[in-house]
């Protein structure tokens, strides 16, 4: 073991602190830009860490643990918070020292924390955090006072202004301050529990044996639930030291809990010394517009209203550029390369497929970026008290909201943002539904076939919001259904939430965030959308048909078309709609490039895509039957748009969603699920038009 | 006055924070409900004082400096005296 824990090469660092204090802004403040990305083993919790140096040139690992009021975890989040620092997480050692980021503000408010994350045994420093906000408000606080109460280096910051930082870089000097002893102590009975069951666990090899006797004697859910890295035995003798107390009038979560807080009232008695004032902040008389029962929400309509709009007006610009980037690099490929099967794999398969997606990459770039910055400004916590409302008649709170919103750009992150949520119902719940938030992904569809609905833009807009709007309406009808059916034992969802003062966002950690959507949007266009485009291709390429005869007919993709027609034609569809749909289902932006291929429509590489879609619709539209009467009419389309909203098209959020729910199950059912509601819906539509004589 | 009578006082001029009149001040005497572990963790711990901003279906407080809004059924769970 080396002199700072076993299997580390580089000393280990972590912060902790409740959500919204700003350990993420100290986090950047301590360590500049060199952030890793990563996942915890065996988990879907980002692991985010960086090194940094120390003032006397020792280097060390910081790791920015995930925001957690408590080591008693109510969500994924702080699940890896409390087994990060008791060592219980496979392959990820203990930290060798925690920084308790605490806000200087609301002091009292945090000590909770502190004095779970001391009961670790880890050492710890203690960084004073937005010190400016406490002084504006009149909030003096003895820090020597404070750090000899517990025994723990307490250091001033004020992390967007750098203040604190060099002290705070300082107190990490080796060799490591000694573990913080306890300062709080329980009842007798509950004293010789904690060291009965230390020894019990050392005897069992459990390591840091005090810390887990604590820990299992104050949480009732650690105790009772199994737990990977706890043997059998070593809970069983919890629960009889547990009971052993209880039956002495000395449950010992509650004994704890009460020993702790009498520790902080102490703790703040001694070193608070003004109380600061409690006059209004500016926080607050903001608030009395954003939260007001009627502006609140013409704010909040007016934001989502900004926002949207802004991502269409000012991605045009990008777009326009990728479209003749693609078109350039179709063009070039096509003169160097002679005619053949390898130029129609590269400049129409591969280069326009995967370009017919990467072009929708602007507009996400930019609701990821409007999402931090309403985020990182606070401004989000109020939507979601305002959405509550809404959310609970669906079964949901208001937490649910900023996932269902991030699930506009893209269902995966939506999907992973629902970690924050307590209840497991809910997260569930709002995990099930969320494909169901009309993606960016159907943008392509969407902009091909509702023109072939309605014509000019007013028109067409309204349609739009028509198809979000029926998406979004039936996800929460959904929430509210599925919701008396899932975890009928359990409580219904309830809503608690900080609201954090309003701040200037961190742009920069923003930027980074964004940033790594894009890339990971570009990774699946490279890797996915890729893959699909080129079996598209062959699929439709091969095997060659002969002289005078129909490639498409003759291809696997018509084959396949022709096979699944009779299960789309009571949708109103034929083969060719029906094939394209298919292979939609892996990525649904791949459904215009099949459409293209299905319909024979040349792609001269030097048109745009507006072009391309409107040689599809010209196809679309002037196709006949042989009777004479059009092949796809009005509500066959609006049929394939309604199959379009419900389907679940996307094999990445399947997997994301089954990392989430880490079942199988879940998210098989809710892929059978929804493909299943899509065709009821679609064939709904179309035959009931048709008996109503559209 | 004997301490058993003012305690027994104090109990009985508790209310839930959810009957809590809104702009007023108060100090939480107990939790007593399925999430009180979870109340307390967040802030609204015994002896906090706690102000009432808005009610409605979603309650919002300010608790030692900090906004804190909570469903009724929450509130329901936190025992309030006028500080």
């Amino acid at each position: 073991m080396s002199e700072f824990g076993e299997h580390t090469l580089l000393p280990k660092v972590a912060l902790v602190g409740h959500p919204n204090v700003g350990k993420t802004t100290l986090f950047n403040a301590l360590t500049g830009k060199n952030r890793k990305v990563g996942n915890y083993p065996g988990v879907t919790v980002e692991r985010s860490s960086a090194t940094l140096r120390t003032p006397h040139g020792h280097e060390l690992e910081l790791l920015d643990l995930p925001g957690a009021y408590s080591l008693s975890p109510n969500s994924p989040d702080e699940t890896v918070t409390r087994d990060v620092l008791l060592g219980d997480l496979a392959d990820e050692p203990a930290p060798d020292l925690v920084i308790c980021v605490v806000d200087a503000a609301s002091l009292e408010r945090h000590l909770y924390f502190v004095l779970q994350v001391i009961d670790t045994g880890i050492p710890v420093v203690i960084a004073l955090n937005q010190i400016d906000r406490a002084e504006n408000k009149g909030l003096r606080i003895n820090r020597q006072v404070l750090a000899d109460e517990l025994e723990v280096p307490v250091i001033a910051c004020q992390a967007p202004a750098g203040r604190g930082i060099i002290q705070l870089k300082q107190t990490l000097r080796f060799p490591f301050p000694p573990p913080t002893p306890r300062h709080w102590k329980g009842p007798g009975a509950v004293e010789k529990a904690i060291e009965k069951l230390r020894k019990k666990l050392e005897e069992a090899g459990i390591e840091r044996a005090q810390a887990h006797a604590i820990h299992l004697l104050a949480d009732t859910d650690y105790r009772i639930e199994a737990q990977s890295h706890l043997t059998p035995e070593a809970q069983v003798a919890a629960r009889e030291m547990a009971s052993e107390c209880i039956a002495k009038d000395h449950p010992p979560e509650d004994e704890i809990t009460e020993a702790r807080f009498l520790c902080i009232r102490r703790t703040i008695s001694a070193s608070v010394i003004e109380k600061g004032s409690e006059a209004e902040s500016l926080s607050d008389k903001i608030d009395r517009y954003t939260l007001h029962p009627f502006w609140g929400w013409v704010i909040f309509g007016a934001v989502m209203f900004a926002v949207f709009w802004s991502i269409f007006r000012f991605a045009a610009i990008p777009m326009d550029l990728i479209e003749k980037g693609f078109g350039a690099m179709a063009s070039g490929v096509s003169s160097l390369l002679p005619e053949g099967d390898l130029r129609d794999l590269i400049s129409k398969g591969v280069i326009e497929g995967v370009g017919s997606v990467v072009i929708f990459l602007p507009q996400i770039v930019l609701l990821f970026l409007f999402i931090g910055l309403l985020e990182g400004s606070g401004y989000m916590a109020r939507a979601a008290f305002l959405m509550d409302k809404v959310m609970s008649r669906a079964g949901l709170t208001g937490k649910s909201f900023l996932p269902l919103l991030s699930g506009f750009a893209c269902a995966i992150p939506g999907v992973m943002a629902a970690r924050t949520i307590n209840s497991a119902k809910e997260r569930l719940l709002t995990i099930l539904i969320l494909p169901w938030m009309s993606c960016s992904a159907r943008l392509p569809v969407y902009f091909l076939l509702i023109p072939l609905l309605v014509a000019g833009s007013l028109a067409q807009t309204m349609v739009m919001f028509l198809m979000y709007a029926l998406g979004t309406g039936t996800a929460l009808l959904a929430a509210w259904i599925l919701g008396k059916r899932i975890g009928r034992s359990e409580p219904t969802p309830q809503f608690l939430l900080e609201l954090p003062p309003y701040r200037l966002p961190d742009f920069g950690y923003v930027l980074r965030h964004v940033l790594g959507r894009a890339l990971s949007f570009l990774k699946k266009a490279g890797t996915v959308i890729l893959g699909i485009v080129i079996i598209l291709w062959a699929l439709s390429s091969y095997p060659k048909a002969p002289e005078g005869e129909d490639q498409l007919a003759h291809s696997v993709m018509g084959r396949i078309g022709q096979a699944i027609e009779p299960v789309v034609e009571p949708l109103g569809w034929d083969g060719r709609m029906g094939g394209a749909m298919l292979t939609s289902f892996a990525a649904r932006e791949v459904f215009n490039g099949s459409m293209a291929v299905t319909f024979a429509v040349d792609e001269d590489a030097e048109e745009d895509d507006d072009a391309v879609r409107d040689k599809i619709r010209e196809r679309i539209s002037t196709a006949k039957k042989e009777d004479g009467s059009p092949r796809y009419p009005p509500l066959t389309i609006f049929s394939l748009l309604i199959f379009y909203i419900y389907a679940l098209q996307c094999l990445p959020t399947t997997i994301v969603v089954k990392n989430e729910t880490r079942s199988w199950r879940w998210a098989l059912g809710q892929l059978a699920g929804m493909s299943a509601f899509a065709y009821v819906a679609a064939l709904a539509v179309y035959q009931g038009g048709k008996l109503m004589g559209f | 006055m004997s301490v058993g009578l003012t305690e027994a006082l104090e109990r009985d001029s508790a209310l839930n924070l959810d009957q809590a009149a809104v702009g007023c001040n108060f100090q939480v005497t107990s939790l007593e409900g399925p999430a009180c572990r979870q109340l307390r963790e967040i802030g609204f711990c015994e002896e906090m004082r706690v102000r009432k901003i808005a009610d409605g279906r979603t309650l919002l407080c300010a608790v030692c400096g900090t906004r804190l809004a909570l469903s009724r059924t929450l509130a329901k769970q936190v025992r309030v005296t006028p500080a």
